[in-house]
């Protein structure tokens, strides 16, 4: 530690007595919730079966998503996986090492903005090649099974959360982009989602009921039974639910127009709404299972509805602190 | 074909660095009567040269029930800190209550011991204790996982280094505290910086706690 550095915390300490404890910088919160997902991947891609050749392997789950596809895709993620078939090692670990330099890069504040950079690229990609397009091209990409693909929302929060000086008013999101760009991506992101709930299999009881059906092999006892009680509840009321989670969307879409309190109301429906969806159909991501490669769409849906939450002055932090904050990182 | 052994090497590599640079940080402290961060300290040399053992288990060494009673140990050591400080300093989450996490999933490693597998690594604790292989709650090790990779996340970050070994600077400060702190003392800035005087360096203090929280998480995961 230098005299610089220490001189630095004995200052913002200081302030801290002076001024009470600053309020916390949001974006910096959220920034460094994101790279804790991506580092949660990181370690999920290092698990035994990702290095294995073959069906049961990585490569084999890669080439299982091109299917249903229109050929101009599935023959992209068929190319992908065909690579990683051939070296499951070497690839892998390759795809292990970017998502730990992604997350570490995110933490450590003067590489933020590179990690997010290479964070958006890096989702695209896995969206694409990993994801199989998330199942848009083949009507399978209801929310309830994570649709439009959970890496997608990795890109979004990463566009989102540029680091920024801003004050971070009416919600965190509009921090970097302003407010006017983070209502037009929250209004459109919420309405894609609103269509994917009704169209294609997303509105089909016996579809919806076969995806948690799909997923339970192999889940912890607590988690059978639960599946269980929501896939008998989709296969009598799947077409209803798909319906109210369009209105629930929309409604989510509209929330930034609407005023702070009914925004707040909404906001937290849909935080509940997508974390039993989490639970209950997505299964957490298959996770518990081993095999899977992230947590699904539940947590960073919910990071995405937290950041538009409407603020108080009392919780914006004061730009003093910001520059404090910034100078002893330096 | 599973994980390949050298990335299991690379673990318990990486888990005798964290080893012997708490090591020298321990002599520093005990040589210049620094009583600061010790505990920290000796958590880590144990549970890294434990966790070194679990990732090559040619590397292990000791019965179970002796790594058990050392965890156990420190579970309740870090806990009682975690207390001493809620009561004297009111309604936060102390520093410490991370390293009680980390003593109870070393203790759940060990009552669940992964079962044996191929190769020369990853063979964990399988015949260590001779016990009946178990599985852990999936939900209990991947909750400790997330734990575990937000503190390492949010050391990384943190605006003062050295924080993951002295933590708990209060923002009321004292700014020249000459006496050397006791069990449950406050930190403040001064000793940080004396600490950092005596040869010990903050962001590889953290860089440790970083790995060891990587190191655990994903052992959590494989165990599951």
């Amino acid at each position: 530690m230098t005299v610089r550095e220490s001189e630095s915390i004995e200052r913002r300490l200081a302030e801290e007595v002076r001024g009470g404890r600053p309020p916390r910088d949001l974006q910096r919160t959220f920034q460094l919730l994101l790279a804790t997902i991506w580092l949660f991947d990181a370690v999920l891609q290092l698990q035994p079966f990702m290095f294995t050749k073959g069906a049961d392997g990585f490569s084999g789950m890669l080439k299982g998503l091109a299917d249903g596809n229109p050929a101009w895709v599935a023959d992209t993620i068929r190319w992908n996986a065909s690579i990683v078939a051939h070296q499951p090692i070497l690839t892998n670990a390759a795809f292990a090492g970017i998502q730990f330099l992604i997350a570490f890069g995110i933490g450590y504040r003067r590489t933020t903005k590179y990690a997010l950079g290479l964070s958006i690229a890096w989702a695209l990609g896995v969206w694409w090649f990993g994801e199989g397009a998330g199942g848009i091209f083949q009507g399978g990409a209801t929310p309830f099974g994570g649709g439009p693909g959970g890496v997608l929302f990795y890109a979004v929060l990463a566009v989102l959360l540029w680091p920024s000086d801003g004050d971070g008013r009416p919600f965190v999101a509009a921090q970097s982009i302003g407010v006017l760009a983070a209502k037009v991506i929250w209004i459109v992101w919420w309405a894609l989602l609103a269509v994917l709930s009704v169209v294609g299999a997303g509105r089909s009881p016996q579809a919806l009921h076969d995806l948690i059906d799909g997923m339970m092999a192999g889940e912890p006892g607590w988690l059978a039974h639960i599946d269980r009680v929501s896939e008998g509840f989709m296969l009598h009321h799947g077409t209803a639910a798909a319906i109210w989670l369009a209105v629930l969307c929309v409604a989510i879409a509209i929330s930034v127009l609407l005023p702070a309190p009914v925004a707040r109301v909404i906001l937290v429906i849909g935080i509940t709404v997508f974390f039993l969806i989490w639970i209950g159909v997505q299964n957490l991501g298959g996770i518990l299972v081993g095999g899977a490669t992230d947590p699904n769409s539940g947590p960073v849906a919910i990071l995405l509805l937290l950041m538009y939450w409407p603020r108080t002055d009392a919780t914006v932090a004061a730009p003093s602190n910001e520059a404090i904050s910034t100078e002893v990182e330096a | 074909m599973g994980t390949p052994s050298w990335l299991y090497y690379l673990f318990g590599v990486l888990m005798f660095a964290v080893v012997a640079y708490c090591a020298v940080l321990l002599i520093v402290s005990i040589a210049t009567k620094r009583p600061a961060g010790r505990d920290i300290d000796i958590a880590h040399i144990l549970m890294g040269t434990a966790m070194a053992g679990m990732f090559v288990p040619a590397w292990a060494f000791g019965p179970s029930w002796m790594w058990e009673l050392i965890f156990g140990a420190l579970l309740v050591w870090f806990i009682a800190r975690a207390i001493l400080s809620l009561q004297r300093f009111g309604t936060h989450v102390p520093h410490t209550s991370i390293h009680a996490l980390m003593a109870g999933a070393m203790l759940l490693m060990y009552w669940f011991p992964m079962p044996a597998s191929s190769g020369d690594s990853v063979g964990m604790m399988g015949g260590m204790g001779g016990h009946a292989p178990a599985h852990l709650d999936a939900g209990i090790g991947y909750l400790l996982a997330m734990i575990f990779f937000g503190s390492a996340i949010f050391t990384l970050a943190a605006r003062g280094r050295g924080r993951s070994h002295h933590d708990d600077v209060q923002p009321v400060i004292t700014t020249a505290t000459t006496a050397a702190p006791s069990f449950g003392d406050t930190l403040t800035v001064t000793d940080v910086v004396q600490e950092a005087e005596v040869g010990s360096l903050p962001w590889l203090e953290d860089l440790s706690h970083v790995v060891m929280c990587i190191a655990m998480g994903f052992m959590l995961i494989l165990m599951v």
